[in-house]
């Protein structure tokens, strides 16, 4: 294209160059969906945007980092045995920490072309309704996982540095790294689906704190009274509720060093697994209909 | 009833429709309409509910039809809605524009939606947004845009991957009078000068008629009417003419070619001379008639052309028939 204009700018007169056609590569489906995963990516940690959108998302990240930070410290000064916290349970102990980055930054991916409409746009373009959802859930499934990995990481490095045992850690940290992709992708999917339905960014954030901090409070406590009164499979059942729990069930069963109020054995495995899998299907589905629903207007 | 133009035979048409039809329930947007679209500008005319946005969705994939096919660019709607997708632009009617991102960059995301690299994207967004009159502004944030600020910024996006057929939903919405000469004049070097086919609409039929090579009403998601801009005209065979001088010599002028045998009422400052007796029907006769009447009063001629302001009575003529 560039050579398609010789010269004409450089004898100082200001030539209308009239309208000039393009007729260079144009990138299939793919290459297209590529692009808004990344971009989205980018958005979720204000890359790419404003920078005041870049504060919050980077606040979280260093407060889930600072603990990290101080076990490497202590483990590798004192010479511990073994890490004081598994990495699976690093994650469950931050919880909070995470659930207000999907809270924060859900609203970023799915409620802004929504509420400006400019969802229109993009499928009036290659990309169909249900990629569209699909990229931007995985951009924030990603970028959840990114912001769960990253302080599991400094963890790991810090036990390699105090000499720990390889195999063991490698093993925990794999154990995690699955659970902590099912649990990005879960807390995605909720925190999207309720970002495309509430386009109001403060509705959006209350609504997933709701369900990620509020909820997962409730089901705790009442998952503590059943396993105290003996009630071991009500409080494993009831554990199905909320994505943490569901999150804590799976490792328990998994022995990735998280202890659920009641162990979580036998069905109750599968049945974590499949909820925690028609879960994310179920706000994918919801999520496609969300945005075809307003494109369409 | 199907028309195909004189521009369109031998070719594939660039939007043609059979038997189109999409119902809400009981509210019938659009009603079993045929229609093929050439080349060039084409106007969709319609009252408020008319249908022209329900059309332009469908072609787009947006909607589906209730009944009835449709192709663009030869791509059948249903089979292949993305290939379609890749070659059309699309402006809506309504805002669609975040208001925390420059035109620059939001154009050249959206040229990159449309399957373009990442310096092809820039470059193209800066020559469209030269195309569409955003200068400066277009490195602000676009919520602090005036609706003709925002029209263009919608415009460009649509522009950014150089399709080969552009839906304008109603670009002269909300703009003053001077916003709207330039946008209709825009749409116009769209579809001559980048050769880009346009489909544009709107409730105003006057202003369709200066920039569309072909016009299509619709009317309560029915087609009224689909021909060529210049039957429209043709058939009012109107003359304006205006002299120099005042109302006096209006007047005088408008006599004596009254006293020659052509009809004439004053508007405004002009002579309309209604469509001339057999005996002047004659190709220029009228013309003639009127210069020769000028000269003999001693009257500077100042416009003598046909009365193009006709096109509303066509479609309330239309209206009547149907
Ligand atoms: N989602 C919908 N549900 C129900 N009715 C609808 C819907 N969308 C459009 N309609 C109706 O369909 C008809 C055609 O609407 P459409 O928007 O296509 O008209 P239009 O010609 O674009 O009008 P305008 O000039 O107001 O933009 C109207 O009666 C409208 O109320
Ligand atoms: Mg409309």
């Amino acid at each position: 294209m560039s050579e398609s204009a010789p010269d004409l700018g450089r004898s100082g007169v200001i030539h209308d160059l009239g309208y000039r056609h393009y007729s260079g590569v144009r990138e299939g489906t793919p290459a297209i969906a590529r692009t808004l995963f990344v971009t989205g990516l980018r958005h979720a940690y204000g890359l790419g945007r404003s920078g005041k959108s870049k504060v919050m998302p980077f606040l979280l990240l260093g407060m889930s980092l600072l603990p990290a930070a101080i076990v490497v410290g202590v483990v590798v000064l004192t010479g511990l045995g073994d890490l004081p916290v598994s990495y699976a349970d690093y994650t469950n102990q931050t919880q909070l920490l995470v659930s207000l980055f999907a809270a924060a930054q859900a609203p970023v991916l799915f409620s802004r072309d929504l509420r400006h409409r400019s969802i229109v746009l993009y499928l009036a373009r290659p990309l169909s309704a249900p990629m569209f959802a699909l990229m931007r859930w995985l951009s924030l499934s990603l970028a959840l996982l990114l912001f769960m990995l990253v302080p599991t990481l400094v963890l790991f490095l810090g036990a390699l540095l105090a000499e720990l045992d390889t195999g063991d850690q490698v093993a925990g940290l794999l154990k995690a790294l699955v659970l902590q992709v099912l649990l990005a992708t879960l807390v995605a999917g909720i925190t999207g689906l309720i970002s495309s339905v509430s386009l109001r960014r403060g509705f959006a954030v209350v609504g997933s704190v709701m369900v990620l901090i509020v909820l997962t409070g409730v089901v705790s406590v009442v998952q503590n009274i059943a396993a105290f009164e003996d009630a071991d499979s009500a409080s494993v059942a009831v554990g199905l509720f909320s994505p943490w729990s569901l999150f804590a069930g799976l490792a328990d069963a998994w022995d990735a060093g998280v202890n659920t109020p009641a162990p979580v054995d036998g069905a109750w495995v599968p049945a974590y697994a499949l909820v925690a899998v028609l879960l994310v299907a179920g706000c994918l589905l919801g999520l496609v209909a969300r945005f075809r629903k307003v494109g369409s207007r | 009833m199907t028309t195909v133009t004189g521009e369109l035979i031998g070719r594939t048409p660039v939007i043609a429709t059979a038997g189109l039809t999409k119902h809400y329930g009981s509210v019938h947007a659009l009603t079993d309409l045929t229609v093929d679209v050439g080349p060039g500008v084409t106007g969709l005319v319609g009252a408020n509910g008319a249908g022209k946005s329900t059309l332009i969705k469908i072609l787009l994939g947006l909607l589906e039809p209730t009944a009835g096919h449709a192709s663009v660019l030869g791509h059948d709607i249903e089979q292949a809605s993305q290939d379609i997708r890749r070659l059309v632009g699309y402006m809506p009617e309504h805002d669609c524009l975040p208001p925390d991102v420059s035109a620059s960059d939001f154009v050249v995301h959206m040229a990159r939606m449309s399957g373009l690299g990442a310096s092809a994207a820039r470059e193209r967004s800066a020559d469209v947004l030269r195309h569409v009159g955003l200068d400066e502004e277009r490195y602000r944030p676009m919520g602090g845009y005036s609706t003709g600020m925002k029209q263009r910024a919608k415009l460009a996006q649509a522009l950014a991957h150089d399709p080969q057929l552009v839906f304008l939903d109603e670009p002269t919405n909300g703009l003053d009078p001077a916003a709207r000469t330039d946008m209709l004049r825009l749409v116009q070097r769209i579809g001559s000068d980048f050769g880009i086919a346009v489909l544009v609409t709107s409730h105003l039929l006057g202003e369709l008629e200066q920039v569309s090579d072909h016009v299509i009403v619709l009317d309560g998601g029915r087609l009224l009417r689909s021909s060529a801009t210049t039957d429209f005209l043709r058939q009012t065979g109107s003359l304006l003419v205006e002299v120099v001088g005042t109302e006096t010599e209006r007047d005088r002028l408008g006599e004596e070619l009254a006293r020659r045998g052509l009809t004439c009422r004053p508007r405004g400052s002009m002579v309309a001379v209604d469509p001339p007796p057999a005996d002047l029907a004659a190709e220029g006769a009228a013309h003639d008639l009127i210069r020769d009447v000028a000269v003999e009063l001693g009257l500077g001629l100042m416009r003598l052309e046909p009365d193009r302001g006709h096109l509303e009575d066509v479609f309330l003529e239309g209206g009547a028939r149907v």
